[in-house]
Formats: C-alpha cells, structure tokens, sequence
C-alpha cells in the first residue's frame, strides 16, 4: 500500500472540532492548543460566533481547530446548539464536517458530561474525550478508572487539567494519530426504534455516516420542532410523523426512549469506571460559599460590591490609560497640524479623521477592563450565580436571569450585549431583551454626560457630579426594565420560563483565557475604529464643512450654518424646539446619529471652538454657557443640559447598534421599531424634563 | 499647498470613504450577509426571529 503523499508545510491536514458542557473547560483547552493563532468571526448563515484557531499535531502537522459552541445535548434549545449539531453533521455551509472532535468531559461531573459523547458516537465521527478537570474530581473524592472508560467508550480518553495545561501533549498526540478510528460502540436503541431509524436514514439525502445519527435526532424531535424544520423536505418531516406515529402505537416514546436508551448506557459505564470513595459526603467548598453567594440579603450585597468594583476600576483605572491616549491623539493632532499648512486637508485629518477615530480610540481601556471582569467572573463560575441572583428581580418584569449578562455587557457596549442574547432559548424573552439592551448607559455615553454636567454644574464637586453621573445609569436602567415589562405585557406577551442553570464549582480563572478575551475584543474594536468610525468621521466632517460660505472670513459658526449639516440641523428645529433645543444642537443630534460620543466632537466643531484638543471640553463648556438665543436667553440652561442627557439616555443614537440588532433579528421590522420607540422615547423624557421644569418655574 | 491638490486630496478621501460603504455594501449584498466584516453577517436564508 502506497503512503499518502504529505501534505505542503503549514497547509491544514485535518479540521477538529471542541465540543463540550457549558463550563467544561472547552475554550480553556482551546486557547491552549492554539494560543495566538486564532480567528473570531461568524458562522454564515447564523448568529453565533465562530472561533477557529490553528495547533500542530505531533509531528508538527498544522490542524485547524474549530470551537463549537457549548451543548450539553444535541437536542437544539438555543442558537448556540444548533450550530453545534449542524456543524457535526456537516449541514453548515463554509464549514467542513470536523474529520475529530475533541468532546471535553467535565470529569467531576461524568455522568451529565457523557450523554454528548454518547450523542457524537451515534455520528459515526472520530471522537477523542479530553477528561478534564481530574483535579477537581480527585478532590470531591471521585476515582475515575481511565483504562474502563476507554474500553467501554471504545475511544480514546486523555485526563486533562485545562487550567494548567496538563494533558495537552497527550491530546496532540491522540488527535493526530492517523487514521482516526471511527468509534465502534454507542447506546443500543430499542429494537421497533433502531428498525425505524435506519429506515428513515435510508431516506436523508446525507451522507451514510451521518444518517443514522440525524434520523436519530429528526424521531426525537416534538411535534412543533418538526414542522419548524427548515434542513429537510416535506417528505422527510411526513416521513418522521409516520414513523413517530408507528412507534407511539408500538408503546414507545419516540422522544424519551433514546434519552433513556443512552442514560442506560452512561450508567454502565460509569459503574464501571466511576468509583466514589468516603470524601463524597463531605460538604464541598463550593457549596458553603454559595451559602453567602447566594444568599437572599448577602448575596445582594457580594453582588453589589462586586457591580461597584468593576465600575469603579472602569471609571477610576481607566483614566489613566484614557489620559495617555488622549494625550497621544492630542500630540498626534498637533504633530500633523504642524506639518501640513493650513488648508482643508488639515483641517479633515485632524477636525474628522483624528478627532473622530481619536474620540472613539479613547474608550478602548474601558472595554477592556470590563472584558476583564467580564472574564474573571465567568470563569470563576460567578457568572452563574448573578444570572441567579438577578433571576429574582428580572422575573418582576418577566424576563429571567439570563437577560442580565446581556445588559450587563450593554453598560460598556450594546453590541457585545445584544450578541450575548444568543444564549437566551426562548424567543420572545431574547427579543425583549435586545430591545431594551440599548437602554443600559453604555460608555459612549460617557463623553456626553461629562460634558452637559460640565456645563450645568461647573463649580459642583465631584461627589455632586458623581451623583448626577449615577442618576443617568439609574434612569437607563429603569427605562430598560419599564420598557422590558411593557413588551412583556404587550407585543411579546408570553410566559417566563423557569431558570434553569447549573452552578459550576468556583475555580480559580485561568488568567490565560481571560486576557485571550480581552486581546479578541480589543482587536475587533480597533478594527472597527480603524474602518468604519474613520470612514463615518471624513463624512461627518465634509457635511459640516460644505458647502462653504463665498466670503472666506465668514465666522466658523455661520460658516456651518452655511453647510450640508447646517441646514440639516435647521430642518429638525420645529421637532427640537419644544425640548429647548436651536439648530446647533440639532446638528450634533444628527451627527450622533451614528455614534453618540460624536456629539462632543460636533459641538467643537459647532462652536467653532479654537482647541487643538477635542477631548479638552473645557473651552467648549465656557462657549457652550455663554451661547445665548436672539432673544438674550441663555440656551445651555440646566433643563436643557438635563433635558439632552435624557435624551441621549433613551435615545437608539448608534449605528452599529442598529446594525447588530438588524442581524440579530435578521429583520429591518425589529430594529427600526426600536429606533422609532427609543426616539419618541427620548424626545419624549426631554420634552417632560424641560416643559415639566418649566412648569414648576425652573429655568 | 497648492489649493488644487488640496481640494484633489480632501475629494479623493471623501469618495474613499463613500466607497468604503459602496463595497461594504454592495459584497454583503452578494454574499447575503447583513453586517460588516467584524461581525460575520447573516444570510437571508436564516429563519427570522419571531416573538
């Protein structure tokens, strides 16, 4: 027999896909094997994030490795599931069916861990269990018998420690190894099931390998989750019913029996290869600190000290990072303002380009420092038990816990938030959610609000400042749960399922993974700075600049009046007027149509405010609280200033956002009913701030 | 600066940056894609969310 030619250097021999429990360790084991060398992107077709990344076998042959998202059946709840079953059965176009699956095993919880395994053998797809987590097994007094397990599951098994990289080069080695033998055991099905399943297998126009295995899944399915099948014709579903059908008349469940079948088998073997000794009845630390964790008066307050040290390093540590960015942008302005003469070039690369990526640029250490916390909380197993926590009052408005780590995410960005939905199961709940995520203050927000208190309370303290800060948060957050209970209540009536959530054990974060998360994240944003924002701000910056007045000395500010986004920001007055607001701020109402943090650039702009610095608000506070309307009137009263904080507060004011939501929803239906409701939303709350203020003699 | 190679370089950035969002446009029209590179997209094919 002739060897196979080898393949060209660096040119991918196999595709591996990860796949495992929630909190098995699948991703740590992922960032070890591939570190660096890894790509997020999306899976076509779908909302769910793909992650692939390239390792190195034993003999140094590149693999590129696919993490699937995490399952702990086949049986699809989520988006998330759905694209890890379509991916094994090779339904998922622009993915290869994976040639191994690495199925990692949370080894402290082996029975629950296995029923996915027992799932990929039914595949007929090379599978390699990474036993991970043996430590923390170990501790809870578990004895698992490897060389049984082996032998029972007829696959390789290799026991990992994900956290420490234990076991990595055993699991290299088993990967590669050629050929990877397909597994020879699975649950046996009942017979009337097994004859019914390989007749409908016989008519799936898939490949043999995987037929068994989808006809397997198709007879499972409930009578709703069939006619919602959108893989297979109307053939095919007919053809499921009626074999669905016979078996119900032969006495079985088509939907419980193979559940049933293979925790049989799961029990055999773990009679075989799990062995508990005495240490199993002692109380688990775990559980003692849940005691606190989750405690109904404690656990609020761990909860909220952990909210308020997140943000107080988001707000207080990021400064410093801000401060050196923005001096570098400033530097960067002033440089390239020295070197080229004045012309109107210079003015679009500093006034657009650099104001505006700068101004964006600027926010990228908050977003990491919430990635960061975001990271350690969840891989700590924290994550969990504030989904808990929160389960209880999010269910006042008729969302569950889930809904919470979305809009927590909403506090630093909407879109991170809005994607975050996708492990939400339920449809109506996951939409609520994506509607009301936006009104969480996020950080672009951030620049707005220190500007208007700037110019309404510019002697106050900080601690006064401070409180009007947190007033705006509050109110998001309030808005987003009022909102949340009128959908639930109206347009997305519908009954809040249960949480269920399993509670991994705390564990130490692996400082890898998190940092991984951050450098993922922080690359996506600057991509997005470097594209989009930058071709948005040449944009906004020629509409403000043409079409320019025929005297050259014309002031700068009726100069832009004279402009493109003059005249726009003229059109909108009558809407504006009865909230306090002239054509100026109608312009940076308009320009902050696509990201809220140009607003402050804008009113530079607006102002015509001589500052080689766009971040250095103050020059344009004392302009902004000496404008004064025809009639002598001061235009930056307080209610106004209050009055635009509102505003932005409530208000959609963010491009990307739409964009998300667009293709979360995969609709234009959702997203523009959310820009219309959070506009009349926002007008609405300035309008009662300012003619309500009014009312009461306030100025 | 030659105020005609300014105005040349200040057009050639604005129709850049129009034809940044033509393509951008334009090959997520064609692949059926509804976002941006940074996102991945979403094929038309794709059931909608439906409450």
């Amino acid at each position: 027999m002739n060897a196979p030619a080898p393949a060209p250097v660096g040119e991918v021999v196999r595709h591996v896909a990860i796949a495992g429990n929630p909190n098995c360790g699948k991703s740590t084991i992922f960032n070890g094997l591939t570190g660096l060398r890894q790509k997020v992107g999306n899976y076509p077709g779908v909302t769910v994030e793909k992650k692939t990344g390239r390792f190195f076998g034993s003999h140094g042959e590149a693999m590129e490795l696919l993490d699937l998202p995490g399952s702990y059946s086949l049986q699809v709840r989520s988006p998330d599931e759905a694209v890890a079953r379509d991916v094994l059965l090779g339904r998922l176009p622009g993915t290869p069916r994976p040639d191994a699956v690495i199925c990692v095993v949370d080894a402290s919880n082996l029975e629950r861990n296995l029923y996915l395994v027992a799932q990929m053998l039914e595949l007929q797809i090379p599978v390699v269990v990474a036993l991970n987590m043996v430590d923390v097994a170990e501790k809870n007094g578990l004895v698992i018998d490897l060389m049984a397990l082996r032998e029972k599951l007829g696959v390789p098994v290799i026991p990992t420690v994900a956290t420490k990289g234990v076991g990595f080069i055993e699991l290299r080695q088993a990967v590669s190894r050629t050929p990877l033998p397909n597994p020879p055991h699975c649950a046996q099905m009942p017979i009337v099931l097994e004859l019914e399943t390989v007749a409908l297998a016989k008519q799936l126009p898939v490949a043999q390998e995987v037929a068994r295995g989808e006809a397997l899944l198709l007879l499972t399915l409930h009578e709703q989750a069939i006619d919602e099948l959108v893989h297979h014709d109307r053939a095919i579903i007919a053809a499921t019913k009626a074999a669905q059908e016979r078996l119900r008349a032969a006495g079985i469940d088509p939907t419980s029996a193979p559940v049933e079948a293979r925790y049989q088998w799961i029990g055999q073997i773990c009679s075989a290869a799990l062995h508990r000794s005495g240490l199993l009845n002692a109380v688990h630390p775990s559980d003692r600190l849940d005691a606190w964790l989750t405690h109904r008066v404690w656990g609020w307050v761990a909860f909220l000290a952990m909210m308020t040290l997140m943000f107080f390093c988001i707000f207080t540590v990021a400064a410093y990072p801000m401060d050196w960015i923005d001096a570098g942008i400033g530097a960067l302005g002033k440089w390239v303002g020295d070197l080229l003469p004045e012309s109107d070039l210079r003015s679009l690369i500093t006034d657009g380009v650099i104001a505006g990526v700068g101004g964006v640029v600027i926010f990228l250490p908050q977003i990491l420092i919430l990635f960061f916390f975001l990271g350690i909380l969840e891989d700590t197993g924290y994550m969990a038990r504030a989904a808990f926590i929160m389960d209880r009052l999010m269910s006042r408005v008729g969302l569950h816990g889930k809904s919470f780590i979305p809009m927590l995410s909403s506090f630093a960005c909407a879109i991170p938030g809005i994607m975050a939905t996708r492990t939400i199961e339920n449809r109506k709940d996951r939409l609520v959610t994506i509607l009301v995520a936006p009104l969480m203050s996020c950080s672009a927000r951030l620049p707005v609000y220190a500007l208007m208190i700037a110019v309404f309370i510019p002697m106050a303290s900080a601690l006064g400042k401070a409180g009007i800060m947190l007033a705006m948060y509050l109110l998001g957050i309030f808005a987003a749960f009022a909102m949340a209970w009128l959908f639930k209540k109206t347009l997305l009536r519908g009954e809040t399922p249960m949480l269920l959530l399993e509670m991994p054990p705390y564990r130490m974060p692996a400082w890898r993974t998190v940092l991984l998360r951050m450098w993922e994240r922080g690359l996506l944003f600057l991509r997005r700075a470097g594209t989009v924002i930058l071709a948005l701000s040449i944009l906004l910056w020629a509409l403000a600049t043409y079409p320019k007045p025929s005297n050259p000395d014309t002031p700068a500010s009726e100069a832009i009046a004279h402009s493109f986004a003059g005249k726009m920001g003229h059109a909108i007055e009558p809407l504006i007027a009865p909230l306090g607001y002239d054509w100026k701020i109608g312009i940076g109402l308009i320009a902050s149509f696509a990201a809220r943090e140009v607003f402050v650039g804008t009113m530079s702009i607006v102002y015509a405010v001589e500052s080689g610095d766009d971040e250095d608000i103050t020059p344009l506070r004392d302009v902004m609280i000496g404008e004064i309307h025809e009639n002598g009137a001061p235009v930056f009263t307080p209610l106004v200033c209050i009055g635009l904080m509102v505003f932005y507060v409530l208000a959609m004011q963010c491009i990307s956002t739409v964009a998300i939501v667009r293709r979360e929803t995969n609709t234009w239906r959702w997203p523009l009913f959310q820009i219309a409701y959070m506009t009349a939303l926002a007008w609405l709350g300035a309008f009662v701030v300012y003619r309500g203020g009014q009312l009461f003699g306030w100025q | 600066m030659n105020p005609a190679l300014d105005q040349l370089l200040v057009a050639a950035l604005i129709l850049g940056a129009l034809g940044f969002f033509l393509t951008r446009f334009l090959r997520k029209r064609s692949s059926g894609k509804a976002c941006g590179s940074d996102c991945g997209g979403t094929t038309k094919s794709t059931p909608k969310i439906r409450p």
